[in-house]
Formats: structure tokens, sequence, C-alpha cells
């Protein structure tokens, strides 16, 4: 059994390699690179939301820091794109640390409400300096593979977006495993009690805020390469920061796989119901019902439905009395 | 050195004055009661000692340096812990993980070191053996009864290793058996050189526990001394039953 579970991800590893060299068409493997962008960048939103159980909306306004940031280093500067992706990454990061500091001094729907306000205050920046990004026009960003064909673009960005995710997931999984990572789920169970047993809550939501921020800021950055055309009402869309929400809600905060699990499915159902319904935001309600089917059928998410629980409510509630009462005889 | 004291403690909610000017002073290495009838203020002082409420005037000093308006978890790490009127544990988490949790200190290395690091789960069976559920420790504190979760909570609060531990209504809504057991715990840990503070409304296991009794009424202490003394004194009486 033991060896099962630990082929498992090894298998899913080598059959993600695998993927683009399995499919028919270029086609897919750009709906590909595209699922594991939102994979990268909901494993990575639930860094904040999963540990902590603040739901950010406006983590898109990260994705597009680290995209035009990206863009406006190559364009403006001509700074080398493997340069341009960490640089602007981290000083999205940076940027979202200091605004983590007063973001998280609220909880629950206000927290959602100043996450929303950050995104279109963002979007506003963006569009109203024209001199610097182009502003609702937009801002072209130069292929940094200009021999290969667009196909083949994507297969680049498939598996840049791949490691990226491999990053986000390992981030996950160690701090899933450390006392930090016990210090943030203590925040999600209960902020005062985890304040009271010494977790300086503040710094922990920020420090989560700002690495959640950092990888969404990198697929951000990998974005603005991979298409070469910033549109500021996309990249700094509510719509994709509900997304990572949907995505993770979906497969499961709680679980390291979840948001990829969402993504897997959220992602090329989008897709599809785009060539199916057209372009048109008819498929986006077909989404929401996907959303609505699983908050209504399995509110933990897919993963959770199935998840084994350490110990269930079988655990007789006089035990501990009896033990006591055999102690004190 | 007094373990703690206040200053002109004054807090209020709108027009309602919780907390009117309160200056007591902890006797250091005792069990100290604090009791009053409901709504006397003896969870808001609770809560601006802890530094979840922040005071409207004076002072809270641990161990002679000031305390007051310090965020929580700095207060926690002064040696100071707690626990909470409706008992508090983290739900989903597990017993072991609910342990875990409380920090002593925050170097990043050792935030980022392994959660089951050895030293500190040893530590952790250490204290739920003390309480009698080291069987539970792989069940989530969702699952646990309601006596089982205030063994938790206190263990959780002295895995935090504080030198001044509150305790707010330990009894509360556990059963005889566990009341005593409490009680012995209470002692046991008083003896190894803890100095307790317990807001309790059972007056048979303030009186048989506490060395030193403080009298809340009208957010103000009215009385204190020995139990004897306490449970004789007419303003307590008066507080209590009106007479």
């Amino acid at each position: 059994m033991r060896t099962v579970s630990r082929g498992l991800p090894l298998l899913a590893g080598a059959l993600a390699i695998a993927y683009p060299w399995l499919v028919p068409n270029y086609y897919l493997v750009y709906a590909g690179a595209l699922t594991v962008m939102y994979a990268a960048m909901s494993t990575s939103w639930n860094l904040l939301g999963g540990f902590t159980g603040y739901v950010s909306l406006g983590h898109s306004a990260f994705f597009g820091l680290g995209a035009y940031g990206t863009g406006l280093l190559v364009v403006r500067l001509d700074v080398p794109w493997l340069v341009a992706l960490p640089v602007s990454a981290l000083l999205v990061t940076l940027f979202a640390a200091g605004v983590g500091i007063a973001a998280v001094r609220v909880r629950g729907a206000s927290f959602v409400i100043v996450s929303i306000a950050l995104v279109s205050m963002m979007n506003l920046v963006v569009q109203g300096w024209r001199s610097l990004t182009g502003g609702s026009t937009g801002l072209q960003v130069p292929s940094p593979f200009p021999g290969l064909h667009r196909g083949q673009t994507h297969l680049v960005f498939f598996y840049l977006f791949l490691v990226l995710l491999g990053v986000a997931l390992l981030a996950w999984w160690q701090i899933s495993r450390s006392r930090f990572g016990a210090g943030l789920r203590a925040i999600r169970e209960d902020e005062d009690k985890a304040e009271s047993l010494g977790v300086p809550t503040a710094a922990y939501k920020v420090a989560a805020f700002a690495l959640s921020a950092l990888f969404v800021a990198l697929a951000g950055g990998l974005y603005a390469l991979w298409f070469g055309s910033l549109d500021p009402i996309f990249v700094f869309s509510i719509l994709i920061g509900s997304s990572m929400v949907l995505m993770s809600l979906l497969g499961g905060v709680r679980h390291l796989l979840g948001p990829l699990l969402g993504a897997l499915i959220v992602a090329p159902a989008g897709e599809y119901f785009l060539i199916a319904l057209g372009e048109t935001q008819i498929h986006l309600t077909a989404t929401g019902l996907v959303l609505v089917l699983v908050v209504l059928f399995m509110p933990e998410g897919i993963l959770a439905r199935f998840a084994r629980r350490r110990a269930g409510p079988s655990i007789p509630d006089e035990s501990a009395d009896q033990r006591l009462q055999g102690v004190s005889s | 050195m007094s373990s703690l004291r206040t200053e002109g403690l004054t807090k209020s909610f709108g027009g309602v004055l919780a907390v009117d000017g309160v200056t007591v002073e902890l006797r250091d290495g005792a069990i100290n009661g604090l009791i009053g009838p409901n709504g006397s203020g003896k969870t808001t002082f609770f809560n601006i000692v802890t530094g979840m409420i922040r005071p409207d005037a004076g002072r809270v000093l641990y161990r002679d340096r000031e305390i007051t308006r310090h965020a929580p978890h700095r207060i926690a790490h002064a040696g100071i812990g707690r626990t909470f009127q409706l008992c508090r544990v983290f739900p989903r988490l597990t017993v072991l993980e609910n342990m875990l949790v409380a920090v002593r200190r925050t170097r990043l290395r050792e935030l980022m070191a392994g959660l089951r690091d050895a030293g500190e789960t040893e530590r952790a069976r250490h204290w739920l053996r003390r309480m009698g559920i080291e069987h539970l420790e792989e069940a989530e504190a969702r699952d646990l009864s309601y006596g089982q979760q205030k063994l938790l909570e206190l263990a959780a609060v002295l895995m935090a290793e504080p030198d001044l531990v509150l305790l707010d209504e330990p009894a509360g809504g556990v059963n005889p058996a566990l009341i005593d057991r409490i009680t012995g715990l209470v002692r046991d840990l008083n003896a190894e050189g803890r100095t307790f503070l317990v807001v309790e409304h059972n007056m048979d296991m303030v009186m048989g526990m506490c060395d030193h009794v403080i009298v809340f009424d009208r957010g103000a202490p009215i009385a204190e001394g020995p139990p004897s003394a306490v449970r004789e004194d007419p303003r307590v009486l008066e507080a209590y039953l009106g007479v």
C-alpha cells in the first residue's frame, strides 16, 4: 500500500511531463499550459487561504503586477527576461508584504473587501499611468524565444509553469510540516487562541500573504512572456482571483493537492465551455454551477470527501473520565 | 518581586464601566483566586492582563516590567499563559498538533523546523500523559469530549512553559471527578513553582484550592485575603447575596 501511495505521485509527475507528447495537437498543449499555470496560482493562493483561512479575491493584483513588472523591465529597461522575472516577483513580494501589514489586520468579509479593493486600485493605476504601462491599450512584451513558432512556445511554457507548480507544491508541503505551518493552521482555527499561545499571528499572516504573492507574481511574469500582450482589464480581473479561490475550494483547501485537482477540473472545463458555448460570459455560468454543486455536496472540497479522518467521532466520551477515575482510585 | 501587579486599570465598553481603576497584586508562587458575581469584570480583567483587550487607563506589570498594551503573543512569551471561559482548542488539528502550536521563540530556523521535532514531541507527550489524554494524540480535537478538551487546553498552555497561568472557569461544564482532577493538577503545578490566577464560580473549588482570594464587584476589588477571611467578609456576602 505504501509503495502504491509513493508510486502514485511519481506516476502523476511522469504523466505530467509526458503530457505534451501524448496529446495530438498544440491547442491541447496550450490548454495544458493554461491549466498548469492556474494550478500553480491556486496552489500559491492556498498558501494563504488554505493555511490561514483568509480568503483573498484580489490575488490577481499580484498576477497583474508580476506580469507588468516583468514586461516593463524587459520592454523599458532591456533587462534579460531571466532576470526580469525574479526581480519583478521579488518586488511584488515586498509590495505584498507592505500591503499585507495593513490588509491582514481585518478578518472575514472585511479582508475579502480589502483584497478586492487592492486589485481594483492596481487596475486603475496601471490603466491611468499611460506613459509607463501603455494604459488601457496594454503592453506588448517580446517573446523570449523568437526562433520558436507559437506551438513550440506553448510547449516551453508548459514546462516552465510545471516547474513553478512543483516549487509551489514543495513550499506548501514544507510549510505544512513545520511549526510555522502549525501556527498558520492555528490562525485558521482560532486566531485569538493562537495568539495567546505565543503565535505572532500578524507576522505569520503577512509572511503567508507575501509568500503566496511571490508565486502568483512569478506566474504573472511567465504569462507576460508567454502571451506577449498584456491587457490590464484581463490581468487585473477579479475573475482570475476568483478562479484561484474556486479551484482551491473545489479540490479542498486543506490538502496539498486540492488546488491542483481543482485546476485540473475547472481550467479544462472552462476551455470546454468556451468552445461549446462560444465566447460569451455564459461559460462562466457553467463554471459557477460546478462551484454551486461542490459547495452543496462537498463543502470541504473533493479531496476532503475521500481523505481518511485520522480518528473519527468514535472516541468514547467517557474514555478520559474513566481513565481519570482509574488514575485517582 | 511581585508576579503580577496592576495599577489603576480601567476599561469601559460604551457607557458600561467593566473594570474600574483596579489596583491588585498577585501572591507570587501562590494559587490566587478571583471571584465575584456575573458581570463584575473578572474576564475583562483577564483579557486586559493577557493583551486581548487594551485598557483605557492604568498599567499592568509582570515581574516589575510593564506589559500594558503588549500584543498577546508577547505576553505569552513573557511567561503568562491563559485558558478561556468557554474552552477553546483548535478543533481540526490533532491533539498533538494542538500541543505543538505553542511558541516560545520565533527564530526563523526553529519555525521552519519539522513539526514533529523529537524533543518538542516528547515534551508534548509528557503534558498529555500528565493530563491523562496521551492515548488521544492522533485524534482531532473536535472529536474529544468537553472534559477532554478542557484538559487539552490546559496542556497546550503548559506547553508554552508559563510561570503564571490564568485559568478562566476551569470547572465550568465538567463533571465532579474531573473537577477533582483539575484541582489536583493545579496544586501539583503550583508546587512545582507556577503561580496561578483562577476565576471560578465553584466556591468549593476556590475555597479549597486557593491560597489567596480577590473579590470583584462592579469592576473593582472589594475584598481580598485568605479564603477563610474572605468567606466571612460582609462586603462579599452583600455582593453575592445582597445581605
